[in-house]
């Protein structure tokens, strides 16, 4: 079977714009989530983690794209700007259009556009059908790709699930290459639900934390360029940061928003993902876990994590990503993957954002000073409304 | 002409469900012949229960009574498989397209907390297919896809892909979707309605002695539209389309002279009127049947679900969206029924 390789990241997010930006800003641990900018945002608790304002690419039908008339979301062009990012940092150079493939995970797709139509006007109101989820379609037809281009939206899992179906597409001989990620970008009718559910955090996105109080939204990208073993080494690939491993699905069939309280389809996913690994608990140096600073997920998993890696779990160190950038819903995996990747290719855990009260029902490790990484593998779990689960497993690889 | 016969471990499809606003049976549903229907057509009490039900968005009830019927049709015993060996996948487009909107007015005109707390977590729209796993235990995995237009097609690529890969041993996919606003682009092409298909390895069917509709290989790929618009657009959707067909293990390519990408099989493409649509309309052939593209991604599922009820040789469906994205689905009917 081929090995699936990560051989370029580019990533966005509240941190910045690129993989160094985002791994300098971990290493920083510093960050706090903003109100949203957008005046029509009528809700108690506007609050996320934006991605600062810098220039992206213009992308429009009046220059070299063509996205068959659907205009590019901000969501579209995150992912636009991820990949560009990836691809140069994989010097892929040519690669033949049928053997390419995309798959992005998204939960909201290109809403944010159609919630500005909303507000602003449709600048062609006798316009075509504009599909939400056409992140996947803007980045195909700007690659040229020839291969199969998806789009997965499994909520806070998207992208977990797409990397998984993308590992697939090598693994399978559908692709060699595939441009593979996730992007989200601010939704209104996606935070003002949040709100109606009372479940944004007002001060910040505190996993673990006896005192959090929900989640606060982030948005970004994490794109990465997978490509099989065989590919990356006949074109002497400058740079592999992981193997993806392994990945684990599972849903729990229990209730549409609330994960189900022992945890058994959450343990069963990343057992999966271990397994096909072939890592051992003791092998794992690290776990980006899902911990989105809401109740009852941060304790589940917490006692996932102990039935999967037993005494072990208590000295693993986690690494909280979404208390640093928040929780980027279609994307969290993604860049969750992509921070993990960085760690393995760096060999060293970030510190994480401290935590006031560790919540004494999460007994887990989350070292606030940089530690090396011990063991071959890190871990990245991801779970979603609708109990859907997914475990990702990289192992340490190189060029 | 041959199409490479299914292994016993090979998905093959054992059930299908349907629900349009004209008909729920499958061959008369994918028949352009479509009376107009009151806007109530639906009554989830009668076709899901008469409780629990109420407060779950349309497409969502649409794709729960599909899948009860495609899983009556296939004879499901959920004993067979269990739990954590059954998976599902479906693919929308325009399910969530009229709640956020009504949402969005709300939080314009109101605010946030005037939503609805029943209908809140459906801004997500992996929601309106999580209810089917609940309802039926499907432990295994469940998707969601939303790739324009293609996403139907898709749940069943994807989703065999995952059995494949030994993620589950049965499978639910379907699409779904639910009209778009009026007033917005698109609406007049607006669908509603559910597809749902079981799959079960062709073994294990045999097995049992349960009925099989045939086999359902999809493949996916990507015309640029840019590429579509030029010169050598139609020729591109044809090498892609061959390309695809022959991955799928049908044989006969070029033997139907004149007859397009394709060779001698029945094409159903389900194209609209931009480049991509055009170029892949003219690489299917002139003996294609044309299907007119809806605002979703149903129209592909209900022709693959029309065909496959009425199976008796090769069909190739092919889907497209005009910003590039081009399924097929290959179905072969059960061995000794394919003419070989």
């Amino acid at each position: 079977m081929q090995e699936v390789l990560i051989t370029g990241v580019g990533a966005i997010s509240h941190l910045g714009h690129g993989a160094d930006a985002f791994w300098h800003g971990l290493l920083r641990a510093e960050s706090s989530p903003g109100e949203v900018a957008d005046p029509h945002a009528r809700m108690s608790v506007p609050l996320m983690y934006s991605v600062p304002e810098q220039p992206l690419p213009e992308i429009s039908s009046d220059g070299d794209f063509d996205g068959g008339g659907v205009p590019p979301g901000l969501a579209s062009r995150y992912a636009i700007e991820g990949a560009r990012q990836a691809l140069a940092d994989a010097g892929l150079g040519e690669v033949p259009a049928e053997r390419t493939a995309v798959v992005i995970g998204t939960g909201m797709g290109d809403s944010g556009l159609h919630e500005r139509w909303r507000t602003d006007g449709r600048p062609d109101a006798d316009g075509e059908w504009a599909p939400v989820f056409s992140v996947a379609s803007a980045l195909g037809a700007w690659l040229g790709a020839e291969g199969p281009v998806s789009s997965i939206s499994n909520a806070c899992a998207a992208s977990g699930f797409g990397l998984s179906a993308a590992a697939d597409l090598i693994r399978t001989g559908v692709a060699d290459v595939v441009v593979a990620g996730g992007a989200e970008a601010y939704s209104r009718v996606a935070l003002a639900c949040f709100n109606r559910l009372g479940a944004i955090d007002p001060e910040r996105c505190r996993p673990f934390d006896a005192r959090r109080a929900g989640t606060v939204f982030g948005e970004g990208a994490g794109i990465m360029i997978l490509e099989s073993a065989e590919h990356a080494r006949a074109r002497s690939a400058p740079r592999v940061y992981a193997e993806l491993a392994g990945e684990g699905w599972s849903c729990d069939a229990h209730h549409a928003t609330a994960p189900e309280p022992a945890g058994t389809q959450i343990v069963r996913a990343m057992r999966a993902a271990l397994e096909q690994a072939g890592a051992s608990a003791e092998e794992v140096g690290c776990v980006v876990p899902h911990g989105t600073g809401t109740e009852l997920n941060d304790v589940v998993e917490s006692g996932a994590l102990h039935t999967v890696l037993g005494e072990r779990a208590a000295r693993t160190p986690l690494y909280s990503l979404k208390a640093l950038v928040g929780h980027t819903g279609g994307a969290a995996a993604a860049l969750g993957t992509v921070a993990a990747a960085l760690m393995l290719h760096h060999r060293k855990v970030p510190p994480n954002r401290p935590v006031a009260e560790l919540d004494p029902q999460c007994r887990v490790r989350l070292p606030e000073s940089e530690v090396p990484l011990e063991g071959r593998f890190a871990l990245v779990n991801a779970y979603a409304f609708g109990g859907n689960n997914v475990s990702l497993v990289l192992k340490e690889a190189r060029a | 002409m041959t199409a490479r016969p299914y292994d016993s471990g090979e998905l093959v499809v054992s059930g299908i469900g349907v629900v349009t606003p004209w008909t729920d049976q499958p061959e008369k549903a994918a028949l352009a012949d479509r009376p107009a229907v009151p806007g109530q057509w639906f009554d989830h009490r009668t076709r899901l229960g008469p409780r629990g039900y109420k407060y779950l968005p349309p497409a969502s009830q649409f794709f729960l009574a599909a899948a009860k019927y495609a899983l009556a049709d296939s004879d499901d015993d959920p004993a067979r498989h269990a739990a954590e060996r059954r998976g599902a996948a479906v693919g929308t487009n325009s399910s969530a397209v009229a709640l956020h909107d009504s949402m969005d007015r709300t939080v314009l005109e109101e605010s946030a907390a005037a939503l609805s707390p029943a209908s809140a977590p459906y801004f997500s729209i992996n929601l309106f297919g999580s209810r089917l796993a609940t309802e039926h235990g499907l432990k295994g995995f469940n998707l969601t896809l939303t790739t324009p237009r293609v996403a139907g097609l898709e749940s069943l690529e994807t989703g065999a892909r995952a059995v494949a890969a030994g993620r589950a041993s049965w499978l639910l996919a379907g699409a779904t979707e639910e009209a778009l606003p009026e007033g917005l682009p698109g609406h007049e092409r607006s669908e509603r309605g559910a597809a749902a298909l079981v799959l079960e390895p062709a073994g294990a069917v045999r097995a049992r002695g349960g009925r099989v509709y045939g086999g359902c290989r999809v493949s996916s790929h990507f015309l640029a539209p840019a590429v579509a618009a030029s010169a050598e657009g139609p020729e591109r959707a044809r090498r892609l389309i061959a390309r695809g067909v022959a991955g799928a293990g049908f044989d006969g390519t070029g033997t139907g002279s004149g007859s397009g990408a394709a060779g001698v099989l029945r094409v159903i493409a389900v194209v609209d009127e931009s480049a991509v649509g055009r170029a892949v309309a003219s690489a299917a052939g002139p003996g294609a049947t044309l299907v007119a593209a809806g605002a979703g991604a149903l129209e592909p599922l209900l022709q693959v679900a029309g065909a496959l009820a009425e199976l008796t040789a090769p069909v190739l469906v092919v889907a497209t969206a005009p910003g590039g994205n081009l399924s097929l689905a290959l179905l072969t009917p059960p061995a000794g029924q394919d003419g070989r």
